[in-house]
């Protein structure tokens, strides 16, 4: 047998990159994404986390807001579509979830609609007056319980019931400045089509929030592969690459795009 | 050189080396078995690590069974099998605790994923993970997006002090594929090969 043994100077050694910019982050605990953003989203941010179906939002959210509520932030998650007791059925079972968290209030679920019939809002469009009183009940909600992180998943459900550019605009814009003004740091789910050239449903959405972050399946070669972008986010700089994730019990994972065989897409 | 020798030769330079090696493990086919017995018996059990083991040449199923065929502890040994799905043999596997599927051995951020999955799910001091083979990931991939990937898997799995081996079968081997492992890898086994 012949042993040899070559010495390579090469080492590399992934740099975590530097916190840039003065804001305080509100650090989501998925490693990957506070990489990407240098740190954190910054405090107070709305963000709108948009991509099709079976791509991973709901559950990149509701870790955004596990890990808040285990680090002592109150975090709330506001369901529009499906019932929160169905959607925690229904989620990864992550190995840093405990029921307590909810039993202690650290982690609220609320369904829209139920909150829609207590505010009588039984029309399928909402008119101005109703946006305000909407806007009002959440903000009220979120400061009764001292709320730092809030999902609103998803605000593409909450504007079928608006119809109109203005009316998403104003509700995005109102929400969104309540939400800042309490310190809250807030992810809207957005929900689009798998080609969509947009990054939301009305086109209004992705223009008014703080940051974007797209999640998309991507096809490369016959293999499905689920990506996340941030396309945007104020208050901080951030990589713009395209990364892989994993849905995994340990959470969201992220790893680089592999860019020697991309089609390009 | 009798096959238990291979295999503790093969053992005793590993122990030798530090936590963040990566090593490239140049193999013939007929030194494979000898190469599993000093790896996973004479190196990580002894060193009390876990294994995360890259499979893309044969299925993890087949590779248990050879094990226990060896009597090699495997309870420390969890697989990332790239193989068995496109085999359509994957629903033993799925079955497995100690066995994580990968689609196909295209699918090389899937493997990294995994990969990283496992290793934050290991509770275990030291880790290792062995690469099987670059050979076999050289047939469904180029030879650049196989570079960029070994890159990455291997700068990331040295910055935690995790030991890596890159088994490459001699035979099997073209000068590209040897550079592509030379260049991320710190050390060279060579063993059962031609001689001179």
């Amino acid at each position: 047998m012949k042993e040899t043994i070559i010495s390579c100077s090469h080492h590399s050694k992934r740099m975590m990159p530097q916190r840039t910019g003065d804001r305080e982050r509100c650090v989501t605990g998925i490693d990957g994404l506070d990489t990407i953003l240098y740190g954190g989203i910054p405090r107070a941010n709305t963000v709108l986390l948009t991509g099709s179906c079976g791509t991973g939002k709901t559950s990149l959210a509701l870790e955004f807001l596990i890990h808040g509520a285990i680090k002592g932030e109150n975090s709330l998650f506001i369901s529009v579509t499906e019932n929160s007791e169905k959607l925690l059925d229904n989620i990864m079972p992550y190995r840093f979830f405990d029921r307590g968290l909810i039993k202690s209030g650290k982690l609220v679920f609320v369904d829209l609609p139920v909150m829609y019939e207590r505010l009588g809002m039984t029309k399928p469009e909402m008119t101005m007056e109703e946006i305000d009183l909407l806007v009002t009940a959440i903000a009220g909600l979120a400061n009764e319980l001292g709320t730092k992180r809030l999902v609103m998943d998803s605000i593409t459900s909450v504007c079928y019931k608006l119809k109109t550019s203005e009316k998403i605009r104003d509700f995005i814009l109102k929400l969104s400045k309540a939400l800042s003004d309490m310190d809250v740091t807030s992810i809207l789910v957005s929900e689009v089509g798998a080609h969509s050239a947009t990054y939301s449903m009305f086109g209004v959405e992705e223009a008014i929030s703080d940051g974007i972050v797209l999640m998309a399946n991507m096809e490369r070669r016959g293999d499905l592969l689920r990506t996340l972008q941030v396309i945007k986010m104020r208050g901080t700089t951030h990589s713009r690459a395209k990364y892989v994730l994993d849905l995994t019990p340990m959470g969201v994972l992220l790893v680089p795009l592999l860019k020697g065989g991309s089609s390009g897409a | 050189m009798s096959d238990t020798k291979v295999s503790s030769t093969v053992g005793e330079q590993l122990l030798e080396l530090p936590p963040s090696s990566a090593i490239s493990l140049q193999m013939s086919v007929d030194s494979y078995l000898d190469v599993l017995g000093g790896m996973l018996d004479q190196f990580a059990n002894k060193k009390g690590m876990d294994t995360i083991y890259v499979t893309a040449t044969i299925s993890s199923e087949a590779i248990k069974r050879v094990l226990a065929a060896l009597d090699i502890d495997t309870s420390r040994v969890f697989f990332v099998d790239c193989i068995s799905h496109i085999m359509m043999g994957a629903s033993s596997v799925q079955q497995d605790e100690h066995a994580t599927l990968v689609e196909s051995p295209t699918m090389l951020e899937n493997i990294m994923l995994k990969v990283e999955y496992l290793i934050r799910r290991s509770e275990a001091e030291h880790k290792l993970v062995i690469i099987d083979s670059i050979n076999s990931l050289a047939i469904h991939n180029n030879n650049w997006i196989l570079s960029e990937f070994l890159h990455i898997l291997v700068s990331g799995l040295r910055a935690r002090d995790v030991y890596t081996i890159i088994l490459s079968v001699e035979e099997h081997s073209t000068p590209e594929i040897n550079n592509m492992v030379n260049l991320v890898c710190d050390t060279a086994i060579r063993t059962g090969g031609k001689e001179g």
